[in-house]
């Protein structure tokens, strides 16, 4: 078993690892634009969050369009909040076969890899979980969202050879990752969440599984983030072979965590917006200390947000939720 | 001519768009929404029947389908398309207005958003509900509603948001639709918001999903 998982899994206490760059931007005074455009600024947001919170692992933005720039997509990037993919970059079979899988050195990724780098250099009492979009949710914003879903149909051939091009690319991202010294990386695939269990093994898991063959080891995790799997879909995400499964809140997680090998880590899913965003601190406080007690039998979970925290979280939010896993871990 | 409805009901419940399409491999080398209705009318049936007795009834097994975990997004998708397919065969008869819809819907996903795959599927269901469906597109400001208001009077309109900052764009904007359109019905969607949300910002409902705007528009239009 994977060491850091092993260690997580022997702790007498419950961890916590929300999905939280934004309150380390907001805290650094800067905004979103200067964070997915600059590692230095990024990183300091890595380092913000990981001063303030009593978190298990550091993560980084999660950004789903650094991969798609990189590809040729157009990005429109707002000043506060994350960058959109603009308008449609392949078409068919033509456009796909001629598609380029980009180098490393393409539009934002040295900047993200800047941004790992540092946090591994300067963040020495936390691991570092790196992040990438997943291979389905990647082919879908080079495709388009809506044209994928009913093309894997139509033209699956195309589909799939679009889907090897995005695989090369991030096994490749992952392993700058890990060389990097970075503890792992949460592979987000919401888009394979709207699939069914079928579909998302055959357009996701069995891509997602290469990334896990060709980057997974005893000090690197694949934590496979899906917040569009509303349950259907847990068996396909099993079966990529990732160390650590990570859900939105959209599933119900003690049922989640039955159907989910206990040598695996399961994470998630305080609501990001619902909750964590919108809802008053004691209300933060009832949900995270419900879904601890639900949870307490499975010594692989891992309490978390299901899906990255948006921008403008209240501060008393986060903190209660804190505040519950403190008290639930003094028991 | 009830066997072709109800063939015709089949393709656009399992999304065979047309004979060409692979799919679903169970129809593979069969006619397709798109022969299937142009057979139709070529025999004579009532367009406001086609409708009314295949399309609508297919797209509501459809929308149930969904709602109830049954199929997915991909599926829906395809059975929006085949729709459509049948659609483009009847557009003369609405112009003409031989067949009668239930009212205007105009979907948008809201200023600042761009994100489409929610507003598309309900798009597409509500239509085959038997609505026209005024496409505004992705980024649309309060002020392109009212324009498109301007031209169909009395219209329900939609809003989507699939981001935390794009939703607060919601309120600003049914205020400003309803300064100059007071009654208008609104009702928003979209990952992140909720029926607590919704009511918060004054809209008139929230849709969970594509059945869920169907069964508010119909309650509506009755």
């Amino acid at each position: 078993m994977n060491t850091w998982i092993k260690q997580i899994m022997d702790s007498p206490t419950r961890v916590a690892i929300p999905i939280m760059t934004h309150p380390g931007i907001e805290e650094s005074g800067k905004k979103v634009f200067d964070a997915v455009t600059d590692g230095e600024v990024h990183f300091q947001a890595i380092k913000a969050v990981s001063d303030t919170f009593n978190t298990a692992a550091c993560t980084v933005i999660m950004d789903l369009t650094v991969e798609a720039q990189a590809f040729g997509c157009s990005i429109r990037m707002p000043e506060h909040e994350i960058p959109n993919v603009i308008g449609r970059l392949i078409y068919d079979q033509e456009t796909t076969e001629n598609l380029e899988v980009p180098s490393l050195s393409t539009a934002r990724v040295p900047e993200y890899l800047k941004a790992n780098r540092l946090a591994v250099e300067n963040i020495k009492n936390k691991p570092i979980l790196s992040g990438c979009i997943g291979p389905f949710s990647l082919a879908g914003r080079l495709y388009d969202m809506s044209e994928i879903m009913v093309s894997i149909y139509i033209e699956p051939d195309v589909i799939q050879t679009l889907l090897e091009k995005c695989t090369k690319f991030l096994i490749s991202y992952c392993q700058e990752l890990k060389a990097i010294g970075t503890a792992g990386v949460v592979i987000a695939e919401p888009a394979a969440g709207l699939l069914s269990d079928e579909d998302c093994r055959q357009y996701s898991s069995v891509y997602v599984k290469q990334i896990v063959e060709a980057v997974q080891d005893d000090t690197f995790t694949v934590i496979l983030h899906n917040c569009g799997n509303t349950g259907q879909c847990t068996p396909a995400m099993i079966e990529t072979g990732a160390a650590a499964l990570h859900f939105g809140n959209a599933v119900d997680m003690e049922a989640t965590l039955k159907a989910c090998p206990n040598d695996i880590l399961v994470m998630g899913n305080i609501d990001p917006v619902g909750i964590l965003k919108q809802a008053t601190s004691d209300k933060v406080y009832e949900e995270t200390t419900k879904l601890l007690e639900k949870t307490k039998l499975y010594r692989n979970f891992v309490l978390s947000s299901g899906c990255d925290m948006p921008p403008g979280v209240p501060m008393a939010n986060i903190k209660a939720f804190y505040q519950a896993l403190n008290d639930f871990n003094s028991k | 001519m009830t066997d072709i409805l109800n063939q015709l009901g089949l393709c656009v419940e399992f999304g065979k768009i047309n004979q060409a399409s692979p799919y679903p491999p169970t129809m593979k080398g069969q006619p397709g929404a798109s022969e299937l209705t142009k057979e139709i009318l070529e025999k004579g049936a009532n367009p406001q029947d086609i409708l009314n007795t295949a399309l609508v009834p297919a797209m509501n097994r459809v929308g149930n389908k969904f709602t109830e975990g049954k199929i997915f997004v991909p599926q829906m998708l395809l059975s929006a398309k085949a729709m459509n397919e049948s659609m483009k065969f009847l557009k003369p008869y609405f112009l003409s207005g031989e067949i009668k819809r239930k009212g205007v819907f105009i979907i948008g996903t809201v200023a600042g958003d761009l994100h489409d795959i929610g507003k598309n599927l309900v798009g597409m269901m509500v239509e085959g509900a038997g609505w026209e469906v005024v496409d505004l597109g992705v980024d649309v400001s309060a002020e392109k509603y009212i324009q498109a208001l301007d031209e169909h009077p009395g219209a329900v309109c939609g809003m989507s948001a699939l981001l935390t900052t794009t939703m607060s764009n919601m309120h600003p904007m049914i205020t400003t639709i309803r300064e100059k359109h007071p009654n208008t019905k609104i009702i928003v969607g979209g990952a992140p918001l909720n029926a607590q949300f919704a009511a918060e910002i004054g809209a008139d409902a929230y849709g969970r999903d594509p059945q869920d705007d169907i069964n508010w528009l119909n309650s509506i239009a009755s």
